[in-house]
């Protein structure tokens, strides 16, 4: 696959584009990638939110364009889940809030439960703080708690902790490998300098 | 839901959505009302025997000088000229005022003693122009009794000028139908006694009237020579504002009795008058709606982040509407709900002159205005629900 804006390129190359990839549940990878190569469209993609590229991008064997809105909707909330670079949290949502909202959708995790990853994330005491009166190192670390409350076959962490010192990027490589290892799901991290360091199974070059 | 909602009404402008709310109250009101009273007033003028009956007309040739002149002859209505009529598209129907042929005195007496007698005539109209409901407008050959019906305007004109000068009873109309008149029919040679009871007083003809069938049989026995030529003609119209009949009356000549089309230019305009109102109404209802659709497409412009945020975190593009339609067909709601409630206050304060002024004025209820504003809202919330959904299928579809 490749993005429309790229075709007119040449000089398109790496691990990504142009081939054939595929990502397994229970994987572990990592996307390398320097800015403006795509990975964030990348995920657009991958989450149906855009559509510019030519190519097939397959789910289960099923053509993704052929996808109908409810069908998207039910793989949103049950298959795939992002963790947006750009966060897309709620600024006039406090922190629990923020997270409660998409688990209102997917019942997905008790309150306890995320009333606990906020202890271990150390943001206990923001829980009731509006989202948008946050650190982005705090808002990410909320963003991933509410990409966390639903169930996954693949978690999509693009550039999680570019804002994060090495001991919470550490917790939190920790409480994400701990879900997706429960629901035996594969992950998918991308970056462009700072990762998680975990035991990836492969890296791609974009 | 409630997060979702917390989200969405950031943005929302209080302003624009009272000036929607009373602009739609005030149109959706004014409709109701103009709609209202008019289902209220047109009986009035279209009820049989009532206000004004509307579609019935009675011509007749103008009497002039030169008729006169020329010897007396009463003007009367060929069959060629009632066909031209019956062809005319405003005509529904013409029937004909049948004249006695033979000469009538009436009566009152006791013992058969004629204590006064006078000299009158009668006429007849087809059954179906009658205005007055009874069971006892029927005759059959060979009956003494005759029922007749009399001008309204004659028990005023008697009650009202001639028994107050006199100083004579005042009558009502039961006890004039508890008085049998003699009358004496004189013609081919006979002359016969029978009774006469006035069984009725019509507002529409302006005449002494007797079933068609006993004119029929009486004509028959003591004028069989004389044919029965009409000189008045009853025609039944569609619509009396049309000004095609006073046209056509001009052109040949006929005259109307009783501004039977004046009556009809009544209804007429309170038609358009109503028609006005409730297309001001209408009108103001739709800017008003105009004024809501800008006002959630700013909203939901202001609030695309939210909602296509929403979206990418598994929310579907109905649950992300919903917030809004129920905004919007909530607010329709309560203006259908309060413009009703108003409608029934107005109308409870005009209904109360109108059935002083017209006892008789039936009540057709609110439920077809309410059918009418039920129908508005429809309309209304549909188109709403449809534009909202819309904007979020375009969000969803990141066409932004």
């Amino acid at each position: 696959m490749l993005p429309a804006v790229f075709v007119s390129r040449t000089d398109v190359e790496g691990d990504i584009w142009k081939q054939d990839v595929t990502f397994e549940r229970g994987g572990l990878y990592l996307i390398e990638a320097a800015s403006g190569t795509g990975k964030s469209s990348l995920c657009s993609y991958i989450l149906g939110h855009r559509s510019d590229y030519e190519g097939t991008l397959l789910f289960d064997g099923r053509d993704t364009r052929t996808l109908k809105t409810a069908e998207w909707v039910k793989l949103r909330r049950h298959s795939i889940s992002l963790l947006f670079q750009e966060l897309r949290l709620f600024p006039e949502l406090t922190a629990y809030e923020n997270v409660a909202i998409k688990n209102n959708l997917t019942k997905h995790k008790s309150r306890e439960q995320i009333l606990h990853w906020f202890d271990e994330l150390g943001i206990a005491d923001k829980m009731g703080v509006k989202a948008g009166r946050m650190s982005y190192g705090q808002q990410q670390r909320v963003a991933l708690m509410r990409a966390l409350v639903q169930p996954f076959d693949f978690l999509f962490a693009d550039e999680p902790v570019s804002h994060l010192d090495d001991e919470n990027s550490r917790i939190m490589g920790r409480i994400l490998m701990e879900e997706a290892r429960a629901q035996g799901a594969g992950v998918i991290v991308t970056s462009i300098g700072r990762h998680i360091d975990l035991a990836y199974d492969k890296i791609y070059r974009l | 839901m409630n997060l979702v909602w917390k989200l969405l009404r950031q943005h929302i402008s209080i302003g624009q959505l009272g000036g929607f709310f009373m602009a739609n109250l005030f149109g959706m009101l004014i409709v109701l009302i103009g709609f209202q009273f008019y289902q209220d007033v047109i009986p009035l003028f279209t009820q049989n025997d009532g206000f004004i009956r509307q579609d019935f007309i009675i011509i007749s040739k103008k009497v002039n000088t030169t008729g006169l002149l020329g010897g007396g002859s009463v003007r009367v209505f060929t069959p060629e000229e009632m066909d031209e009529l019956r062809s005319q598209p405003f005509c529904k129907e013409v029937g004909a005022f049948t004249g006695s042929l033979y000469k009538v005195a009436a009566g009152m007496g006791i013992e058969d003693v004629a204590s006064f007698t006078t000299e009158m005539f009668f006429e007849s109209v087809p059954d179906r122009y009658i205005d007055v409901e009874t069971d006892k407008w029927r005759y059959a050959p060979g009956d003494r009794l005759i029922p007749i019906i009399l001008p309204r305007s004659y028990l005023t004109l008697y009650n009202f000028g001639f028994a107050q000068s006199r100083s004579l009873p005042q009558l009502s109309e039961g006890v004039i139908g508890l008085i049998n008149m003699n009358i004496y029919i004189r013609g081919n040679g006979r002359q016969d006694l029978y009774e006469g009871r006035v069984v009725g007083f019509s507002n529409r003809l302006n005449t002494i009237l007797v079933p068609e069938s006993f004119m029929k049989w009486s004509n028959g026995q003591y004028a069989p020579a004389l044919p029965a030529v009409p000189a008045r003609l009853i025609v039944e119209v569609d619509n009396p504002a049309d000004d095609r009949i006073a046209r056509f009356m001009q052109e040949r000549g006929y005259e109307t009795e009783d501004n039977k089309l004046d009556a009809g230019r009544m209804t007429y305009f309170l038609k358009v008058i109503s028609g006005i109102v409730m297309t001001v109404g209408l009108t103001i209802c739709l800017l008003s709606f105009y004024i809501l659709m800008l006002s959630i497409f700013l909203l939901v412009q202001k609030n695309t982040k939210k909602l296509q945020n929403l979206l990418l975190i598994g929310y579907s593009p109905l649950q992300v509407s919903l917030p809004y339609q129920l905004l919007t067909v909530g607010m329709n709601l309560l203006v259908l709900l309060l413009s009703f409630g108003m409608l029934c206050i107005v109308r409870s304060w005009y209904m109360a002159t109108l059935t002083a002024l017209f006892p008789k004025i039936g009540d057709n209820g609110t439920g077809l205005s309410f059918c009418i504003g039920l129908l508005l809202f429809a309309a209304v919330s549909i188109v709403n629900m449809y534009a909202v959904h819309r904007k979020v299928i375009n969000i969803w579809r990141n066409k932004l």
